[in-house]
């Protein structure tokens, strides 16, 4: 009993507790119906913002045999929280559901970031996995048929949590224990490749990337831009763990050339894509490559917590452009990219917006795209990753041609339809948020940096 | 101080956004005038110091070793000069044209941006200049280009952006490996020169930063995307690409690849200089085979370019201030062109060389100027193309004579592409369907925008000595490296 009190009493855990009443309390919202229309939806971004400002208070360290906060996963909770927080503005007003959804996800991500061992990780993978199949479900785009992606994305998450399961027995069968630590043998490698796979398949990566662009696709964009962000960096977050286990290792040294290869696949494929959703999946599958990438470099050079500012960096810019990139699909209406033809004349303002997320994603600098590009690839060309690094830079300039293609079509073509609709309100705020965001960490990074430093240090 | 040279513009790029009408123009006139008065003006506190870096602005380090540093010498503060010029030209050369807020602020962003490249001392804040260029070049070409604009503009940036991943792959090893041997993270231009890193690694560096600059020179295979920019981009837009755009290239190769790997430009110096033989040769004779006026201006900046580098390489004093001085010779000289070409098509919409013939009595101003600008271009003494060709080919002649000997076929070849062209289209009989009868004579304002250019081609070529001494000291820090005789 009193090791349970312990649990919950520990200040690393208060963003997690926060989460958790938010959750509850949307549910009843929903219960007492007199209430406000709007209240899961104010009340779960209270609960998020509440939770992003206890990460000051929160005190690193271990508490309890399964808990250990430190500096990483403080920064990435950052990530999983902040991610979240667009998509709430999105929400349908009447329905408690997909709040308290989002939040037990936020909550899983939350978990995992605290997480003392190998168990605590897989808990909190499911915890933020379950929500995430049934939100696919919930939240689709109106042309998409209903389920189909969420039960693909649900089998091919629990193909992943098999892994991670199996992986685990090993892990435990070599070492005797579920602690965050290496494992000797053929059996602890093996063990701990499977698990990177799992870590990979969340992420997205190639050779597992396959569920990925259906699921992006028939979501509701808003939604997308969240799997995108805050639950692809749960999965980072994840593969940085399982590589500092295993340093050294094959799962490990394969990484940079995983990355390289996904943002060269993703580059590819998104040149095809003529539907405006697919092909920001696709990017993203890109992105999430250069990610990968960049933990493989991390891990080469001994998995040092303050050398994965870079991962963090990128990490931060990629949710403000990836967010943004899928609420201007959400706003603007458009879905097909013949549709984008023409529309900075109609809508001149939104299309500047997206016109700055697209250089940032595509690195153009001086936009903050560009700078996490370039620390990223710095990283890898410290750690001697010459070849990956060429591979990626590639993917960066396929990645051009698409993303530049699209700025094209905004603005040198004819218009092509005849009236845009732009949907007003909280939505494009978050458009606002985003560009600006996304081009301000490219021109006033250090800003930002200090902050990194009182964090990392 | 030097900040301004490139805040202000940026600031003016801004508030032309937001303008309504007409005032964006004279927005971006106003702030063009006076960044050109500045810089003009900056000439003053630059002579007082006499130094090889008269004036130096850095900021505190930031991460990395990355600094905010600019500085200018008699090198940059030239290009300067050129670059805040030739925005001007530009500005009144469109004065006419209908063109949205977003035109003029967008040579304000690219005068913003060129002037950052120019200044910048540290090697990370200019690659961010350089690669800020692109994109108001981007929407210049595509929105308000010709016809094969979409097109012209996807190739220029994916070209330049090929080129540039190159060099910021090669410009982060470059780094890492300074740091592997001095133990220090530093992108200071300053701090890297004489780093010489050798073996297969600063060898695949030197490479891809040869490829980074080539492109943008344009080097003899990666000049592709150049005819086509030329060709579709507004007149304004072809001004600063040839006038200002390419010299970053060669800019390039004197901050950058000379300081920084002496040794392997020395030992690639037949590659090299090679390549610049091609790029005489090889431009001049598609210069030869061009319909189109304005393709052929751009091939022949292919070749001129070539002088410039070739001069650069010989790394004598000469060569060196030859090359320097024929980059700023190539922007005047191009960039009337290219003007006069824009007034072509402005009247006609024409730009065939076939198109036109017998405007002699119709334009007699034009067919005056056009033909001062070709002397100039093809080397006529006296004009400033002369003395740029003639020292390039000088050093070099000292360097490497035969290499010498080969590009200045090249002289004779221009003429035999330019004087054809000037014929064709100025002195010709006109055929049926001519665009002849269209073309008006030039009018007050482009008459004083011709004679500002003409101007100072015959100043240069008269009396070049002013120049050649505000490029000195560049010149002279530079020749230690070498190897050179």
């Amino acid at each position: 009993m009193r090791d349970i009190l312990a649990f919950f009493s520990a200040p690393s855990l208060w963003p997690q507790l926060t989460l958790g009443s938010g959750i509850l309390c949307c549910l009843a919202a929903g219960m007492a119906r007199g209430l406000e229309a709007a209240t899961s939806r104010v009340l779960g971004t209270a609960a998020l913002i509440v939770a992003l400002w206890m990460l000051l208070f929160t005190k690193l360290g271990a508490a309890g045999p399964l808990v250990t906060l430190d500096s990483l996963g403080l920064a990435w909770q950052i990530l999983f929280y902040a991610g979240s927080l667009p998509v709430f503005l999105s929400l349908e007003a009447d329905d408690e559901v997909p709040a308290a959804l989002l939040l037990g996800a936020g909550l899983g991500m939350g978990l995992m970031a605290a997480g003392g061992s190998l168990l605590m990780l897989f808990v909190g993978l499911e915890l933020a996995s379950l929500p995430s199949y049934l939100l696919v479900a919930k939240l689709r785009s109106p042309s998409a048929p209903p389920f189909e992606a969420a039960v693909k994305y649900f089998f091919a998450g629990a193909l992943a949590s098999c892994l991670f399961a199996l992986g685990m027995a090993l892990h435990y069968a070599a070492s005797g224990s579920l602690a965050l630590s290496s494992a000797p043998g053929p059996m602890g490698q093996a063990g701990l490749a499977l698990m990177g796979a799992a870590a990979l398949f969340k992420l997205g990566a190639v050779p597992f990337h396959f569920w990925l662009p259906d699921v992006y696709e028939s979501c509701a964009p808003a939604l997308a831009g969240f799997l995108s962000t805050s639950v692809k960096s749960a999965a980072v977050f994840l593969l940085m763990r399982l590589a500092s286990i295993g340093m050294g290792s094959a799962m490990a040294a394969s990484l940079p050339w995983i990355g390289a290869v996904t943002a060269l696949y993703g580059a590819l494929l998104a040149l095809r894509q003529e539907r405006l959703q697919r092909l920001l999946a696709y990017s993203s599958v890109s992105h999430a490559g250069i990610i990968v990438l960049g933990v493989g470099a991390w891990a080469a050079q001994g998995c040092d917590r303050a050398a994965a500012a870079p991962i963090f960096f990128y990490g931060l810019v990629y949710l403000f452009m990836s967010n943004g990139a899928f609420f201007f699909v959400k706003a603007s209406g458009l879905t097909k990219r013949g549709e984008v033809g023409g529309y900075a004349r109609m809508c001149p303002v939104p299309a500047a917006l997206f016109a700055t997320l697209l250089l940032s994603l595509a690195g153009i600098p001086p936009s903050g795209g560009f700078l996490a590009k370039l620390f990223i690839f710095w990283e890898a060309v410290k750690a001697g990753l010459y070849l990956p690094v060429a591979g990626a830079a590639l993917a960066a300039l396929i990645g051009l041609g698409y993303y530049l293609g699209l700025i094209r079509d905004m603005y040198f073509d004819e218009p092509v339809w005849r009236r845009p609709s732009w949907e007003p309100g909280a939505v494009r705020w978050v458009l606002w948020a985003c560009a600006t965001a996304a081009a301000a960490l490219g021109v006033l990074p250090w800003v930002f940096s200090s902050v990194l430093e009182r964090i990392f240090s | 101080m030097l900040t301004a040279l490139w805040l202000v513009p940026a600031v003016g790029g801004i508030l032309c956004l937001f303008a309504k009408g007409r005032t964006a123009r004279y927005t971006s006139a106003a702030f063009a005038a006076a960044v050109l008065a500045y810089s003009v003006w900056l000439s003053v506190p630059y002579g007082a110091a006499r130094g090889a870096w008269g004036i130096v602005e850095a900021g505190p380090s930031w991460i990395f070793g990355i600094r905010y540093h600019l500085a200018v010498d008699g090198l940059a503060l030239s290009l300067v000069w050129l670059t805040a010029l030739l925005t001007v030209v530009c500005v009144a050369l469109s004065w006419r044209q209908d063109f949205s807020a977003g035109y003029w602020s967008s040579f304000m962003f690219l005068e913003a941006a060129l002037m950052g490249v120019f200044l910048s001392r540290d090697l990370f804040v200019f690659y961010v200049f350089w690669e800020a260029v692109l994109i108001p070049m981007f929407f210049i070409i595509g929105l308000w280009g010709s016809d094969g604009r979409r097109h012209a503009a996807m190739k220029f940036f994916l070209f330049t952006f090929f080129g540039s991943l190159f060099m910021l792959v090669g410009l982060l090893a470059l780094v890492t490996i300074h740091h592997a041997t001095a133990g220090v993270w530093t992108w200071d231009m300053a701090d890297l020169a004489g780093a010489n890193p050798g073996g297969r690694m600063g060898l695949a560096v030197f490479i891809s930063l040869v490829i980074g600059f080539g492109v943008k020179i344009p080097l003899f295979p990666l000049h592709t995307w150049l005819p086509d920019a030329h060709t579709e981009a507004p007149a304004a837009g072809s001004v600063m690409l040839a006038g200002v755009l390419l010299k970053m290239g060669i800019y390039g190769f004197l901050r950058v690849l000379i300081p920084v790997f002496p040794k392997l430009v020395w030992d690639l110096l037949p590659w090299l200089g090679g390549l610049a033989c091609l790029n005489i040769i090889y431009g001049s004779l598609c210069a030869m085979q061009q319909k189109d006026l304005k393709r052929l201006i751009a091939y022949s900046s292919v070749a001129h370019l070539g002088f410039c580098l070739l001069g650069v390489l010989s790394w004598t004093p000469e060569g060196l201030a030859g090359g320097s001085l024929q980059m700023l010779n190539h922007g005047i000289t191009t960039g009337a062109l290219f003007m006069m070409v824009g007034f072509l098509y402005e009247r006609t919409h024409c730009r065939g060389l076939s198109d036109f013939g017998e405007l002699t009595g119709r334009a007699p101003w034009m067919t005056f100027f056009f033909g001062w600008a070709v002397m100039a271009s093809v080397g006529l003494p006296g004009l400033n193309g002369f003395v740029g060709e003639f020292m390039s080919l000088a050093g070099m002649a000292r360097a490497i004579p035969l290499m010498a000997f080969v590009a200045a076929t090249g002289i004779v070849l221009s003429a035999a592409y330019s004087l054809p062209a000037y014929q064709t289209v100025f002195w010709a009989s006109s055929g049926a369907g001519s665009a002849s009868p269209k073309v008006s004579d030039l009018d007050a304002r482009e008459k004083v925008l011709v004679w500002v250019l003409c101007g100072l081609m015959l100043y240069i070529g008269l009396c070049p000595t002013p120049l050649l001494t505000v490029l000195a000291p560049s010149v002279a820090a530079i020749v230690p490296y070498g190897f050179a005789p």
